[in-house]
């Protein structure tokens, strides 16, 4: 079973800059998920209108694959290091 | 040996195919006689990486190089991408407006190659992912850097 982001790591070092923090994405899904249940009869009544002017496939389309591409990001890491710079990105 | 073998053989004597052609045909017949049920569990005790699901990662690397100057400051970069990423991303090329890709289609032409974007499809893309499974670049640079491109 795939599990979503639940963790993000990010960290930049450069000589004016030493930055770093772990975002837990997990916290924000339970609020994430309350914003669209009260959002959902816009959401619906939108897709609705999308639907009869016939973006409805088109708008169905994006959806599914932006949150299949949201779903797919853990693991995504990139660490770059320079000879004065480090940026380093993570989604676990 | 098969017929099939003996006339491939015969061919590859008298100058009709080359070698690399005859032992194309000749792996060809092998792999259809030991039909597909035996290729799949002979590649799979191989450890092929091509199957489907195997893959989990594209990595790619710059590290420096055993003939680098100055290994200790040299630029590093790692980056691991999900291959469900990448899935997911191609999907999102549909959304590319058809002049965008007629512009590709001009741009490849000018460039020699004949080959229409617009006919990749689904299928197509899932199966240049499986093969990116045998894929390995390997480059090393003038400045002594090693980049590598490969599936985990």
């Amino acid at each position: 079973m795939s599990w979503p982001p639940m963790l993000m790591h990010i960290k930049v070092r450069n000589v004016k800059t030493n930055f770093g923090c772990w975002i837990p994405l997990f916290l924000f899904y339970p609020i994430v998920l309350a914003v669209l249940l009260v959002l959902l009869p816009f959401i619906l009544i939108g897709i609705f209108i999308a639907w009869l002017m016939g973006y409805g496939n088109w708008m169905r389309f994006i959806l599914k694959t932006s949150f299949t591409m949201f779903w797919s990001l853990r693991g995504l890491k990139v660490d770059v290091q320079g000879r004065k710079d480090i940026v380093h990105f993570s989604i676990i | 040996m098969s017929d099939n073998t003996k006339k491939i053989l015969e061919m590859l004597a008298e100058n009709k195919i080359s070698a690399d052609e005859a032992y194309r045909l000749i792996s060809a017949i092998d792999a259809g006689e030991k039909g597909p049920s035996e290729s799949s569990r002979e590649s799979q005790s191989k450890g092929d990486t091509s199957i489907k699901g195997k893959s989990k990662y594209l990595r790619v690397t710059v590290t420096p190089g055993d003939k680098h100057v100055d290994p200790q400051h040299a630029d590093r970069v790692n980056v691991r991408v999900p291959m469900s990423l990448i899935r997911a991303g191609i999907k999102l090329t549909a959304l590319i407006p058809p002049e965008a890709l007629d512009k590709a289609n001009n741009a490849l032409r000018e460039k020699g190659i004949n080959f229409d974007v617009r006919s990749i499809k689904n299928e197509d893309i899932e199966d240049l992912i499986d093969a990116l499974g045998d894929m390995q670049v390997d480059v090393e640079t003038a400045k002594g850097e090693s980049v590598k491109v490969y599936v985990e």
